[in-house]
């Protein structure tokens, strides 16, 4: 480790140390990216995201309250909601005369429950395909949900209720005369019909399985948003990040920190998930013509050039904001691209520059390229390099 | 200007529920090959492929959406000025199936009157977890009068077919123009994008 860095970790640490810590001057030295070590950038964020409060007094109360918290979303949003597994001996008191399955009332827990279900199905397509470049999230997390794990539970777990419902919608198939076949049970075998994952054994989950307790909590929670494709690349970063501290004790708690951590970054960008507000002041629509703006007042013959080939911002500026570029870089760069976009002081103004930055930074090959050339450098962005994407958003806001 | 490698330019628009394969279709026909882990799209791709017909080089702009519904208003926009739209549903995933009729409103609010329609039901190597059959799929084609095949991504079948029967089907309404005729308006459809090919 070079001297240079050790003095920069010192630096983090001198700060994080103080009984109160100061905003703006962690702030500072976040934006220029955090070390990794020593758990750093875990505490950093969870500062930046304001899950941590800057008195580190508070700290242990808090996290055990919201530890706590957590867990009571799971019991009442997974557990109890849950099908009492058909055991024999296992009384069902979900079904009853005034509540059952077939209840056509939209306030009826089994209305809700299917209804869910259809959510539940969406985020497992799609933390199924979370980042599979790496092998990490298909691995088995070392600290399985024990709540949820627990033998002795006699609910069903969401894994159980994604293979059921993939079951059921597989095994029913109607005749164009009406009639319903059900095909035999023992011709389909539900495990399987996942078989590009493979599902690990009862006991373990694998690290998708928590993010997508994660996201299904959050939909539960939040109704009017629910789960919006999208917001998976969102959790990944963050889950990856708490999930490898190297303090143990703070790895333990990956899930529930995630999913706190989620809920405050979500409060700040999840207008960008929101349809009925696509056209709205605080919508995608003005942000990605924000990203044009700027990018005309810094360079006018690029903006042009894409004007008059008719490139618009949608095209490729709509997956950039939404997912805060977490699909157009590594995940190492993305989170190295997060320390900046957390610290900055109007948080996500820095992300219209790093947009821009991206532009400007190719634009002699955007300024020779015919349309489909340009579409694929944007699309699928030429620079790794993400230090000198940042350093370029920096000087644009340095040169207002 | 540099000189152009193609004689038409076609642009389309590959739309169905989320999950159902789009841009693994899409992908067996731009790079023939198959990935199972794709992430899913999030707002709209895009691929080029070259081929060539009836002695023309026709140059396919295809578009890759996102199928969730709250994509709608980002994907909507490029409707206009398609010249043919692919509407995909997955055969084993009956939702996916009884969605097409929204799907087809969508086209007819958005999309250019004469845009070329065609349905594929894909994922037809699954026989096995098959819930679609596909009588009803000819069906639902053939009461609004589109094409229709069932296609597999993954084992290659009739991707390609189905590429280039819709690219035939627009040519045939397209307008014959003199061969050094420079640029080609792909809204010549009443579109208003109008993507003119400059220099390629």
């Amino acid at each position: 480790m070079s001297s240079l860095h050790k003095s920069r970790i010192a630096e983090f640490q001198d700060i994080l140390s103080e009984p109160k810590i100061t905003p703006q001057k962690l702030r500072e030295l976040c934006f220029s990216g955090i070390p990794f070590e020593g758990g750093l950038r875990c505490l950093c964020w969870k500062i930046l995201l304001n899950y941590l409060p800057v008195e580190r007094a508070l700290w242990s109360s808090l996290l055990k309250k919201q530890r706590e918290l957590y867990a009571q979303f799971l019991k009442e949003m997974i557990i109890q909601p849950g099908i009492a597994k058909a055991n024999l001996g296992v009384s069902r008191e979900d079904v009853t005369l005034e509540d059952h399955p077939l209840n056509p009332n939209p306030d009826s827990r089994w209305n809700t429950y299917f209804k869910d279900n259809e959510v539940l199905l969406q985020i497992d397509k799609d933390v199924r395909r979370l980042y599979p470049d790496m092998a990490f999230f298909q691995r088995p997390t070392e600290y399985p949900c024990l709540l949820i794990l627990d033998p002795q539970n006699e609910f069903e777990t969401l894994r159980k209720r994604v293979e059921q419902t993939t079951l059921k919608s597989q095994t029913v198939a109607r005749n164009r005369s009406g009639v319903t076949n059900v095909s035999s049970p023992l011709k389909t075998s539900a495990p399987h019909s996942l078989s590009e994952y493979e599902v690990l054994p009862n006991g373990c989950e694998a690290h998708w399985e928590v993010v997508e307790r994660i996201l299904f909590i959050y939909a539960k929670l939040n109704p009017g948003i629910a789960y919006v494709q999208g917001m998976n690349e969102i959790v990944g970063p963050l889950y990856y990040t708490f999930a490898t501290d190297t303090n143990s004790d703070w790895k333990e708690h990956a899930e529930a920190d995630t999913f706190f951590c989620f809920t405050n970054l979500m409060s700040e960008i999840r207008d960008n998930f929101i349809k009925s507000l696509d056209d709205s002041q605080c919508g995608i629509t003005y942000k990605m013509e924000k990203v044009y703006s700027t990018l005309k007042e810094k360079d006018m013959e690029l903006y042009m050039k894409l004007q008059e080939q008719n490139i618009k911002p949608q095209f490729f500026a709509f997956r950039w904001l939404t997912l805060l570029l977490s699909q157009e870089f590594l995940l190492p760069d993305v989170i190295r691209i997060w320390d900046s976009l957390f610290a900055d002081d109007s948080r996500f103004d820095f992300l219209l520059l790093v947009c821009c930055a991206m532009l400007t930074l190719i634009r002699d090959q955007l300024l020779e390229g015919d349309f489909t050339l340009n579409m694929r450098l944007l699309q699928d962005y030429p620079i790794s390099d993400v230090h000198l994407i940042l350093k370029k958003a920096k000087d644009l806001q340095d040169s207002k | 200007m540099a000189k152009k490698t193609y004689d038409l330019l076609f642009k389309l628009l590959l739309i169905g529920d989320s999950g159902v394969g789009k841009t693994c279709v899409l992908f067996r026909f731009s790079d023939d090959a198959f990935n199972t882990t794709f992430i899913s799209t999030i707002g709209i791709d895009f691929k080029i492929k070259t081929v060539e017909l009836q002695g023309k080089k026709i140059k396919l702009q295809i578009w890759d959406t996102a199928g969730q519904e709250r994509f709608h208003t980002i994907t909507t926009s490029y409707y206009r000025g398609a010249m043919g739209i692919m509407l995909v549903y997955d055969i084993t995933n009956a939702k996916s199936f009884e969605n097409i009729s929204k799907w087809l409103r969508n086209i007819d609010e958005h999309a250019n009157e004469d845009v070329e329609r065609m349905l594929l039901g894909n994922k037809c190597d699954m026989e096995d977890k098959r819930v679609v059959p596909k009588a009803k799929g000819e069906q639902i084609a053939r009461e609004h009068g589109i094409r229709f095949f069932e296609t597999s991504a993954k084992a290659n079948i009739n991707i390609e077919k189905a590429f280039l029967t819709l690219a035939e089907d627009i040519l045939r309404k397209t307008p014959v123009k003199e061969p050094n005729s420079e640029n080609v308006d792909i809204s010549s459809g009443g579109g208003v994008t109008g993507w003119k090919s400059k220099c390629c």
